[in-house]
């Protein structure tokens, strides 16, 4: 690299970085502080009892507790083991990076002069819609097409030890049985201290992913890496650049959290292909490929990446053409 | 790995990045990086980011219960464990950060300028958003709203005049006018066959510099131009004109007069505030 690439890289890396930093702090010091202090089965009773609905509203639990893409993975997991559908499980996984209070901040925040709140609120909006399809669509298939054998043979199991000693209730196809296995609570300094800790592990997960992101970033913004030109050559593409946008966004693997601050930097590409963007990337990513097969099958993983991609890119040329035009 | 190393090596990761935001913001060298919006909450940042990494680093030798269950043996949830080594997470988390610390100008090359629109054409049509940052649409707001010079310029932004070839009531107004504004140096390298031209730019940044483009006008001197170092401040007087070159109107100022400045406090543009 030429002292003057790395003088642009330096100066694009540090920029993108300053920016992002203190809202992934905030995303895994929440995430943090949920994992210590919310109690197990907490989320199991916000959820209606009519499954259409429970899927709906599980599209909006973000709101209340949110998480990035990295850390849902683990607690849907742990969710799915304690009795949550695996509908509403899945359409939580999706929706919560995007649809929580610290994601629309975010991109409020980085898309400032550009249209902020329209961004913000179609970012969420089709967050929400996406998610909630995949969870209506999950709810119509067993439970072998989505998740790993292992997983399905552990609720097996579950369930049937349930059925020897039942006293959970039924409530949206899901138990709310009493929790036997949980560890003494810890005095509460050591829940702040564990609190912390689990912060510090999150960030660290969040943060080696931000700094490749936004190395890749800087490279492609100065025009050092080699294909910048060729990316810029399909910003124009109705078609081509929200295909492009989801790709980068699929190798970037940016945390929920932070990748308005990358997205609201592609100054030469569309509303609409940013939209797509910052939708399919916490849904899909190369870091998530490896997370969701800790739950899920492999070939339901590769057909959720393939109607996501299709869903939400058709949705965001949609969509462009339908702002662009009401305007 | 220990829990306890690995701790220790997070924390001391963390803080690492702590000190680089902590030391930009306090040495003034942020001002190049975000948009004023963001400085204060970089510093935010940084602080929590030092409160993380220290509170970890002194509890790292506690031994503390993880508050939830573990009810099944294949409940492989894993306190301590990441997605990779820790050392090469600390590695990826720091290498780019100390990289970025000790190349870094604080601005960009030529290069990168021409990427982000330094020899670019002005704009032909205007945003909503830049079209509510351009107040004045009579001469006697123009007066009213921009100091006058003891010689008789008006100051105007940059910004301002570039923004005014999309602007057809702005130009008819600023044609002819004698106009006074600042921004760096540098040589144009387009339309430029007698040498007699130089360009005169500035960032004007939305929130970072990674999101910044280059707000350049022409400055035509009508002979060899004064040698100014590139990037340099500089302070010009002139008439303001708008050429059609090569299919676009083109804002170029006829210097009368150009001096060394000294840089602003802020480098950039600001949303909402103006020169």
């Amino acid at each position: 690299m030429s002292p003057d690439s790395q003088q642009d890289f330096a100066l694009a890396f540090l920029s993108i970085l300053f920016e992002g930093l203190p809202f992934i702090l905030l995303g895994t010091l929440i995430s943090g502080f949920i994992d210590v202090y919310l109690p197990a089965g907490t989320m199991d009773r916000f959820l209606p009892k009519n499954k259409f609905f429970a899927i709906l509203v599980a599209g909006l639990m973000g709101a209340v507790f949110p998480v990035c893409e990295c850390a849902v993975v683990p607690v849907i997991r742990r969710l799915v083991k304690k009795g949550l559908p695996v509908s509403c499980a899945l359409t939580y996984m999706l929706a919560a990076p995007i649809v929580n209070p610290i994601t629309a901040l975010s991109t409020w925040k980085a898309f400032q002069g550009q249209g902020a709140e329209m961004m913000t609120s179609s970012r969420l909006l089709l967050g929400f819609l996406i998610a909630a399809g995949v969870g209506l669509i999950v709810s119509k298939l067993p439970l072998s097409a989505v998740l790993k054998s292992q997983l399905v043979e552990s609720l097996k199991n579950e369930s049937e030890a349930e059925a020897s000693h039942q006293h959970g209730k039924s409530c949206c196809d899901h138990s709310h049985e009493h929790d036997h296995h949980s560890h003494e609570e810890p005095a509460p300094d050591h829940r702040l201290t564990a609190a912390l800790r689990s912060a510090l592990r999150d960030f660290i997960d969040v943060a080696v992913y931000f700094s490749i992101g936004v190395s890749i970033t800087a490279l492609f913004n100065t025009g050092i890496a080699p294909g910048a030109e060729w990316l810029d050559s399909l910003a124009k593409n109705p078609t081509a650049a929200p295909a492009a946008l989801m790709g980068l966004a699929f190798v970037l693997s940016l945390c929920s959290t932070s990748d308005a601050f990358i997205a609201a930097t592609l100054a030469k590409f569309s509303w609409g292909a940013k939209l797509a963007f910052l939708t399919f990337g916490p849904m899909m990513d190369v870091k998530l490929l490896f997370l969701y097969q800790t739950v899920l099958r492999k070939r339901f993983i590769f057909l959720l990446a393939i109607g996501l991609f299709f869903a939400i890119g058709g949705i965001s040329i949609f969509w462009q053409q339908l702002v662009f035009q009401a305007k | 790995m220990k829990s306890k190393t690995r701790l220790i090596l997070f924390s001391l990761a963390v803080l690492g990045w702590s000190g680089v935001l902590l030391y930009f913001y306090s040495s003034g060298r942020i001002n190049h990086y975000l948009a004023p919006d963001f400085r204060l909450i970089a510093f935010a940042g940084g602080l929590g980011l030092a409160v993380l990494g220290l509170f970890n680093l002194l509890t790292a030798g506690q031994k503390i219960d993880c508050c939830h269950d573990h009810a099944n043996e294949d409940d492989t949830h894993d306190h301590d464990g990441g997605d990779m080594h820790p050392v090469t997470a600390v590695l990826l988390m720091i290498v780019p950060v100390a990289l970025s610390v000790a190349w870094t100008r604080d601005e960009y090359s030529v290069a990168a300028l021409g990427r982000k629109g330094l020899y670019a054409a002005p704009p032909s049509t205007l945003s909503p958003f830049l079209a509510a940052s351009i107040p004045a649409l009579t001469m006697a707001d123009i007066e009213k709203s921009h100091r006058m010079t003891s010689d008789g310029f008006l100051e105007f932004s940059l910004m301002e005049l570039f923004f005014s070839s999309a602007d057809r009531e702005m130009q008819a107004l600023l044609e002819g006018l004698k106009v006074e504004t600042e921004g760096r140096w540098i040589d144009e390298k387009v339309r430029n066959a007698d040498g007699s031209r130089k360009r005169l730019y500035r960032l004007f940044i939305t929130c970072c510099a990674a999101d910044s483009q280059v707000i350049p006008i022409v400055l035509e001197f009508g002979k060899m131009p004064p040698d100014f170092p590139e990037n340099a401040w500089v302070k010009v007087s002139g008439t303001m004109h708008f050429l059609l070159e090569e299919g676009a109107i083109q804002p170029v100022l006829v210097v009368n007069r150009a001096v060394a400045a000294e840089p602003p406090f802020e480098e950039s543009f600001m949303r909402k505030k103006r020169f």
